[in-house]
């Protein structure tokens, strides 16, 4: 396999306190109402307590990008070297064909310049040898950075409940599931 | 560890040294007129980013009121902050900071700051006009001529200031006041004065171990606190703890963000913490766990407190109060007592209570009994303020000559009084923060004639606000020095705009950790905001202008000469620097020993832990630290108004960036409550008592128990919403000893809800 870099959301100690996407928003200033990761929280279906479990998510910068597919100008390229899905915005003709088409919902539309933009794995970052913004600033390092070429971790799922499976596009992301304390409630009198 | 550095540890704020001394011995604008939204330029990915060359880097530290005090890295371009990171130097901040602090970046740049000094023709009217500084400060000093001249002194100018901004040079303010004279001051705090107050009968100071010390932790207790939310740094020592196989235990009315992550979470009774603590320490006393020879050497009156336990307290009786089982505390206690070290975190939720400061002694003596204070992993962690020697210079001015103030006032004026003893024949006039409302309507002879605000949005936090507006309309003369346009500006006559914390120099400590950054002014001032020191000087300015001899405060200040001036050789010394120009190469941690009380040398009268404190007594409260009941409800549901998430109180909620995730205000109820009231989920409510009412969305969640509605407090700048509607200023048993003042109950509080 090639290498291919990726998130993995690690939701058991994920605290759902928003700052990956602060900091993405901190270093890029998107136009309001244009968010490229975000952090949502788990129905109870999938864990039982609401608002106390989140999938931070973005870009899942797939094996087989749908964006990059229907995209008639080719604003879409997958990064040899680490399989990043760039998406160039001067490029961008704003069809909005990649909004509609990413089932895991990164292209947004950027109401001022009419044009689509997504998550960029902070490809400059990397480059520069550094981390993501958002893979920086988790405060409790429940965001990482992994090569999915490399990666082996038993405890790992690509599909957890919430997440939509497409096992087609093979989205970039591992994760780990929250977990539940034992929970002792107030005897009711 | 070197014993001197340790002694220089101790020496601030210990009761056993007066502050004053403890002072003396450690004493050996340009104006940008682009629009602001528009230097924010959004960076689309494919610019030519680089992160390497062309930033100018600055050296920040959030000065909000909260556990972390992050460190923050500013990288600056053509005289922009284009983003901002946490300071990697700093173990704790580990090079992130959080959703509030990323939030930073835009704030200076908000398009709804208040930019110039401006009067409003009538209070509440929202007829602002744009005036200079000059006029600005000619209104003010006349008046505060005027009303000198009229009763003889400066009792009539109140000032109400508490923790908008914790950078040191912020004591402008204060020193501002006492270089006019002898004025009013609203004294205590709402946060944490019962605790404080607690561990200081107990322990003799409030001193916490070293959040980074927690990993060494085998057993811990989250008391009512929510690092999840509130200090989110702090969260990654405790999962390092469980990882290396320590139990984490989470006790809480609410099961919060913090209790999720726990591996037991207790649903508790509120306000009912010291019966549960009580129902531990019996069980321990019985089964014989606790440890003899640490009491013994180091405590007075276990054996009273062991009779009292034995009289008075019986586990079963602690699981009727708290609704924990008796198993269950039976069980907590017994692993409780031999992880050694086991350690207890006391949020500052579970003292805003009328019982607050008994709870926080009585789980205060479960540390104590088992042997875990002074150790490395142990600990009964509240706060502290060991590394905030500084010189407060800017506090400490003269007062003109020929000042005349109040008879009969002694005691410290809030928490973060460093101003030392006066032995004056006059001092400032005291009022209770926690009842402003109350006291601007009743203080007399002279009343409230002129209201100064800065760092504080009493409108927004403090209590009774149906109260608090009441009491707004009385001064004769309102100024607020604020950022933004504030529930507390929008009932002032003049707003002076005041810097971020990149637009101006001073330096911070933290309550919680043990680390000191430096905060460098990174940008210019945006419009004409001018920070709490220039403002003085320019008052002085105009004071003296008008009349000489009337204010002693200096007219022409350098700010960062001013930072310099804070500095002295016992923080260099706990600090091992040679410079405060050191911290420009990144924050540095305080030489102290990880575990607070390590060598076992109280701060009370015996100088010893004492279970049995005479002091308290003296003070009006019991001398062990015996149950004592909570408030009775006034309602059918208990009203929890906790933290959110997305703010400090009032800041940050209103920025735009933050609504982005945050848009709106909810209100937070079971579905046992819901469903008897046929409440769906969505609905909008009425969330009312007999202090006011609210009206908002509601989420059905069993993260809140059948018995509690919860909402968070928040100013929202486009939303009526305010939780004070709904919350009375009822004080707390403790805090008037350290603080000058009683807490207050916050979440001694009830209401009911209906679909509107």
């Amino acid at each position: 396999m090639n290498k291919q870099l990726g998130f993995f959301i690690d939701a058991k100690r994920c605290i759902g306190c928003f700052t990956c996407a602060m900091a993405c928003k901190n270093l890029y200033h998107q136009e309001l109402g244009v968010i490229w990761r975000y952090v949502y929280d788990l129905k109870t279906e999938v864990y039982p307590h609401r608002e106390r479990a989140f999938y931070s998510l973005a870009c899942n910068h797939c094996e087989n990008p749908t964006c990059s597919n229907v995209c008639p100008v080719k604003a879409y390229y997958k990064r040899a070297k680490d399989g990043i899905v760039v998406h160039e915005q001067d490029k961008c003709i704003g069809c909005g064909n990649c909004i509609r088409s990413c089932p895991y919902g990164a292209p947004r539309h950027n109401p001022v310049l009419r044009k689509a933009e997504k998550c960029s794995f902070c490809w400059e970052r990397i480059d520069s040898g550094l981390k993501p913004a958002c893979v920086l600033s988790c405060p409790v390092d429940a965001l990482e950075l992994i090569d999915l070429s490399t990666y082996e971790n038993p405890n790992v799922v690509q599909y957890p409940q919430g997440f939509p499976r497409y096992t087609k596009l093979n989205p970039s992301v591992r994760f780990r599931v929250a977990e539940t304390p034992t929970i002792i409630r107030r005897k009711r009198l | 560890m070197d014993q001197n550095i340790n002694d220089q540890a101790k020496m601030p704020l210990s009761c056993s040294m007066s502050r004053r001394k403890f002072l003396n011995c450690l004493a050996a604008a340009g104006v940008l007129t682009a629009l602001p939204g528009g230097l924010l330029k959004p960076m689309t990915a494919s610019a030519d980013l680089n992160f390497e060359d062309g930033y100018q880097i600055f050296r920040n530290a959030c000065p909000r009121n909260c556990y972390d005090t992050c460190s923050i890295k500013t990288y600056v371009r053509d005289g922009v902050i284009k983003y901002i990171e946490g300071a990697p130097e700093s173990s704790f901040t580990h090079g992130g900071l959080c959703v509030k602090g990323y939030a930073y970046t835009r704030r200076p740049y908000s398009p709804d700051r208040v930019k110039y000094p401006m009067i409003q023709d009538k209070r509440g009217s929202g007829n602002w006009r744009r005036i200079s500084w000059d006029e600005a400060l000619d209104i003010i000093a006349r008046k505060f001529i005027e009303i000198n001249e009229k009763d003889g002194s400066m009792l009539g100018l109140a000032l109400t200031k508490y923790s908008g901004n914790f950078g040191i040079t912020n004591y402008a303010v204060e020193g501002m006041m006492t270089s006019l004279g002898y004025t009013s001051r609203l004294v205590g705090t709402p946060c944490w004065p019962a605790g404080i107050d607690a561990q200081n009968y107990d322990l003799g100071d409030m001193w916490c171990n070293d959040p980074e010390d927690m990993v060494n932790a085998n057993y811990i207790i989250l008391w009512g606190a929510n690092p999840a939310w509130n200090s989110v740094h702090t969260m990654k020592y405790i999962y390092a703890a469980q990882e290396r196989g320590a139990k984490v235990v989470c006790i809480d009315p609410v099961f919060t963000q913090t209790a999720a992550k726990a591996d037991l979470y207790w649903e508790v009774e509120t306000s009912m913490d010291g019966a549960l603590a009580l129902g531990m320490a019996r069980h321990i006393l019985d089964k014989g766990l606790y440890d003899r020879d640490w009491v013994m050497q180091n405590s007075i009156g276990f054996n009273d407190f062991a009779r009292y336990l034995r009289n008075e307290i019986t586990v079963e009786w602690a699981a009727e109060k708290s609704g924990i089982p008796a198993l269950q505390i039976a069980r907590v206690a017994e692993e409780f007592a031999t992880a050694k070290p086991a350690t207890i975190w006391i949020g500052y939720g579970m003292q805003r209570h009328v019982n607050g400061g008994a709870s926080v002694r009585s789980i205060d003596a479960l540390v104590a009994m088992t042997g875990n204070v002074g150790k490395v992993g142990g600990g009964a962690r509240y706060g502290h303020l060991y590394t905030w020697g500084f010189n407060y210079h800017a506090l400490l001015q003269p007062r003109p000559e020929g000042s005349v103030g109040f008879l009969g006032a002694e005691g410290p004026l809030g928490d973060f009084d460093f101003s030392g003893d006066k032995v004056d024949e006059y001092s400032d006039r005291p009022m209770n923060m926690n009842k402003t409302a109350e006291e601007i309507l009743t203080v007399d002879d002279p009343p409230v004639r002129v209201l100064w605000v800065s760092c504080k949005n009493p409108l927004s936090q403090d209590f009774d606000r149906n109260k608090m507006v009441e009491a707004f309309k009385k001064p004769e003369l309102i100024v607020s020095v604020e950022q933004f346009f504030t529930e507390t500006v929008e009932l002032s006559d003049i707003v002076l705009p005041v810097t971020t914390l990149f637009e101006e120099w001073t330096v911070n400590a933290s309550y919680w950790h043990y680390w000191l950054s430096i905060n460098e002014q990174a940008i210019k001032p945006m419009f004409e905001a001018r920070s709490n020191t220039e403002i003085a000087a320019a008052l002085s300015r105009k004071m003296n202008e008008l009349k000489p001899g009337s204010c002693t405060y200096p007219t022409e200040i350098d700010t960062k000469e001013w930072m310099i001036k804070e500095f002295n050789q016992g923080i260099y010394d706990l600090f091992q620097i040679q410079s405060w120009e050191d911290l420009r190469d990144g924050p540095v941690k305080a030489k102290m020993h990880p575990a607070s009380w390590q060598d076992l040398e109280f701060g009370t009268p015996s100088g010893k832990y004492e279970f049995k404190s005479d002091l308290c007594a003296e003070h009006g409260h019991q001398a062990l630290p015996e149950f004592k009941e909570g408030r009775k409800p006034y309602d059918k549901l208990r009203l929890l108004t906790p933290h959110t998430k997305f703010g400090i109180h009032s800041q940050f909620v209103n920025l735009d960036w933050m609504e982005e995730y945050n848009p709106k205000p909810f209100c937070y109820l079971n579905p046992i409550a819901a469903r008897e009231r046929g409440i769906k989920d969505g609905d909008m409510v009425r969330v009312f008592n007999k202090i006011g009412e609210v009206r908002l969305e509601v989420k059905l969640t069993d993260v809140v128990p059948p018995d509690v509605v919860m909402m968070y407090t928040a100013w929202f700048r486009n939303l009526d919403y305010n939780c004070q509607n709904l919350v009375d200023d009822t004080s707390s048993d403790m805090g008037a000893y350290k603080t000058g003042a009683p807490g207050v109950a916050i979440h001694g509080q009830f209401a009911d809800v209906a679909r509107v």
